[in-house]
């Protein structure tokens, strides 16, 4: 078995050799160019178009009419065609994407996504670039995950976790002032407001986001890693404490318990202000206000509580990374992409544009001015990553963390629910590839 | 596979016509042409070659590629890479050691003899009601079967799938308002409510196809035969089961063993109904786990072992029972 796997990694490798060779004969020239001493210098355009896939709402139009304006003049000749994605089906629509002849030169990703895309061999190692980038301040959320076995593949876009968005009417027409700063407080406003027809908090059963947080809280996370093998930790008594408060929370609202955030959005924006909070990211605010005028300037923004008033709830860093395919014709051209997005000042603009964070902690400033900024960095400061093997995304393209939450909405045995989880989740992530 | 059977089958209650329409067809087609040797021995082939050649690269491809890659240690990494090393039994040999495989197994079978009685006791009994309906009413029922199977699949799925909403829908309202505790019940919840809703979806698109054939099969029966077992004074019950029956028999056997295949490989309703948000691994039958395995956790290998033996499940099942009935056929003959 161990001698067959290594065989084909080296076949594999033979072939990925093979596979670069044949697509750097196109890129000679900018290979030359970019190994010239001071290699920062841009590679040539020489007519070629650098296309690259964003996801739909990471970045707005006309940012990205700006960077393509800007890489243009920096790249006499090149053409920069942004193509916009969307989330569903994109799990599939990358592999191909990375197995095809014709990859597209930049591709972005769920920072829990790039793992198993790293592992695959199907992206480019970037670890020489990271010093050149200002790697050392990246958000770990980031760029922990972008990473296999010690190599870069994953380039921090940008982050952004989830803060508890609410109607600033509602609360003031309820008498509440400050916003809850612990779980007990959260649960006693929360149920005032929960009246007639008003939703204390639209919280549908299945946000694995909110829940791995409160987990966090309670001291376990969602999978550890015990010498070579993984361990699921949802039937413990902090899984089982964390599924208890999300059950008592998600009781004061109306959401489905067996639905998961997705038509969050579409919820809100046909409601009419009778739903006083829920769980998002700040940008989801303006995705609601922009399909409902009529909410603008209702929503105010609080860092989830936390189990005491010391600190804000743990969140999960959610957000994007780029890479670069293997299969990329024009990876010069494609690196340079990346570093014109990483800079400090397209960093910036985007972050003010996004209300998203930027990939650098000493950019914080960006949007801390923002109320929405301000809850996400104080809830990022207690952030972290998904477990860290490439195997993840397999365990998310098939959540059983969300059928677990629905039995424990529902009266099911949290214990017993959570073992069958983990059993899953176990099996995936010691599957080997 | 099962065309020439089919046709076999359906032909033999009506036999008049069928000996009828090739000698016709023979008689058509002969006076015309004077083709030389070479040209007429070629020429059935020329016009079969684009359909062979159709069903060559869609069906016989595909199928000899996924036994192949059942045999290969083939996964994300084999797909980038585009190699991948041949590994014998290895990924059979972890199937079948996987208790996993035998409950989705044991459910598979469960959940098909469920269907598939249903299916056949309920679409025998339109078919029965249909004989026996007025003119009017036999159209409408007729167009209601119609149009229940020219719901696509996914539509239809959609549509079960906000009916038994738990917030708001229609069934757990309708519930409520008779008089039952149903208020915001979880239907996709659990595995065996799930299944419940999944085996009411799937018995309902597969009604009307059965229903219509038996009713073609029924509406081919002599009328004189049930006159005189009336007259000897046989009950509904004894006309059934002594001469509909018999004589239908053969359609009988062709509607559930194609119900049979039809469940057994059933995937989109159950996925598209547990998939994303359902306990999918609570209700999860072989075709969805092949699919899981392959397009949710990129096992393409493990994917394409499982597949390759549900395929082979189901030819064992359906050889042994053609077998079965041909064997009947050549002794009713006698």
């Amino acid at each position: 078995m161990k001698r067959r796997l290594l065989v084909a990694a080296g076949v594999a490798a033979a072939l990925t050799g093979v596979a670069a060779c044949g697509s750097d004969s196109s890129s000679d020239d900018n290979k030359k160019e970019s190994k010239a001493p001071g290699a920062s210098a841009p590679a040539a355009g020489n007519g070629k178009t650098v296309r690259v896939w964003l996801m739909k709402g990471s970045a707005p139009d006309d940012y990205i009419a700006a960077l393509k304006t800007k890489f243009e003049a920096d790249h006499p000749g090149a053409k920069l065609d942004v193509q916009i994605q969307q989330w569903n089906g994109i799990g599939q629509k990358i592999t191909g994407a990375l197995a095809s002849n014709d990859a597209p030169d930049v591709v972005e990703a769920g920072n829990t996504q790039i793992a198993q895309y790293g592992a695959s061999g199907g992206l480019k190692d970037l670890s020489s670039k990271v010093n050149e980038l200002g790697g050392k301040d990246w958000l770990t959320g980031l760029s922990d995950p972008g990473k296999v076995d010690g190599k870069t593949y994953g380039i921090p876009f940008y982050a952004a976790n989830r803060v508890v968005i609410y109607n600033k009417d509602l609360f003031a027409k309820a008498g509440i002032t400050t916003p809850p700063k612990t779980r007990a407080e959260w649960l006693d406003v929360t149920t005032r407001l929960n009246t007639g027809d008003q939703q204390g908090i639209y919280l549908p059963g299945q946000n694995w986001y909110f829940y791995s947080g409160l987990l966090k809280d309670e001291g376990a996370e969602i999978a550890t890693k015990s010498g070579s093998a993984w361990k699921a930790n949802l039937d413990g008594a902090p899984a089982v404490a964390a599924a208890g408060f999300y059950k008592q929370l998600q009781a004061l609202g109306k959401a489905a318990k067996d639905g998961d955030e997705k038509t969050q959005p579409e919820v809100l924006a046909a409601d009419g202000g009778k739903i006083a909070q829920f769980i998002a990211v700040p940008g989801e605010a303006e995705t609601i206000i922009k399909s409902n005028p009529a909410l603008k300037d209702k929503f105010g923004f609080f860092p989830i509580p936390g189990k005491d008033a010391s600190k804000a709830g743990a969140t999960l860093t959610g957000g994007s990374d780029l890479m670069v395919p293997e299969a990329s014709k024009n990876q010069d051209l494609a690196y340079d992409v990346i570093k014109l997005i990483n800079s400090d000042e397209w960093q910036s603009k985007l972050a003010q544009a996004t209300k998203q964070l930027p990939n650098k902690t000493t950019l914080a400033s960006a949007v801390t001015a923002d109320p929405g900024g301000a809850a996400m960095m104080e809830g990022a400061k207690n952030g972290f990553a998904t477990p860290n093997s490439p195997n993840w995304a397999s365990v998310e393209e098939n959540n059983p963390i969300k059928a677990y939450l629905t039995k424990v909405m529902t009266g099911g045995d949290p214990a017993a629910a959570g073992k069958e989880a983990n059993g899953s989740i176990e099996k995936t992530l010691n599957t080997k590839n | 596979m099962s065309a020439s059977k089919a046709d076999a089958v359906v032909a033999t209650p009506t036999q008049p016509p069928r000996k009828q329409a090739p000698s016709g067809a023979r008689r058509a087609s002969k006076p015309p042409r004077k083709p030389s040797g070479i040209v007429k021995s070629v020429t059935p082939y020329l016009l079969v070659a684009p359909a062979i050649l159709g069903i060559a690269f869609l069906l016989f491809y595909p199928v000899v590629r996924n036994v192949m890659l059942s045999f290969q240690h083939y996964r994300f990494k084999q797909l980038i890479s585009r190699s991948a090393d041949y590994v014998g039994w290895e990924n059979y040999q972890a199937v079948f050691k996987d208790d996993e495989f035998w409950e989705v197994t044991r459910r598979t079978f469960y959940f098909t003899a469920i269907n598939v009685v249903a299916i056949m006791v309920i679409s025998t009994l339109c078919a029965l009601m249909l004989m026996k309906l007025g003119k009017t009413m036999r159209i409408v029922v007729l167009i209601g079967l119609v149009a229940a199977w020219a719901t696509p699949v996914i539509a239809a799925t959609t549509i079960f799938k906000w009916l038994f909403r738990s917030d708001n829908g229609v069934v757990n309202w309708a519930l409520v308002k008779l008089g039952f505790d149903y208020e915001g019940y979880t239907w996709f919840a659990h595995g065996t409510s799930t299944l419940t809703v999944v085996t009411l979806l799937i018995v309902w698109q597969s009604i009307p196809f059965a229903t219509l054939t038996l009713y073609a099969g029924l509406t081919t029966v002599s009328t004189d035969v049930y006159e005189s077992a009336r007259l000897d004074g046989a009950g509904p019950v004894r006309i059934f089961s002594s001469i509909t029956f018999p004589i239908l028999r053969p359609i009988f056997a062709l509607v559930t063993s194609l119900e049979v295949i039809w469940i057994f490989k059933s995937f989109a309703q159950i996925w598209a109904i547990a998939g994303e948000n359902g306990p999918i691994n609570d209700v999860r039958t072989l075709p969805v786990y092949a699919y899981q395995q392959g397009m949710s956790l990129k096992l393409f290998d493990m994917a394409g072992a499982i597949s390759t033996i549900t395929v082979l499940i189901l030819v064992v099942m359906l050889v042994f029972y053609f077998r079965q009935m041909f064997k009947q056929e050549r002794e009713a003959d006698k």
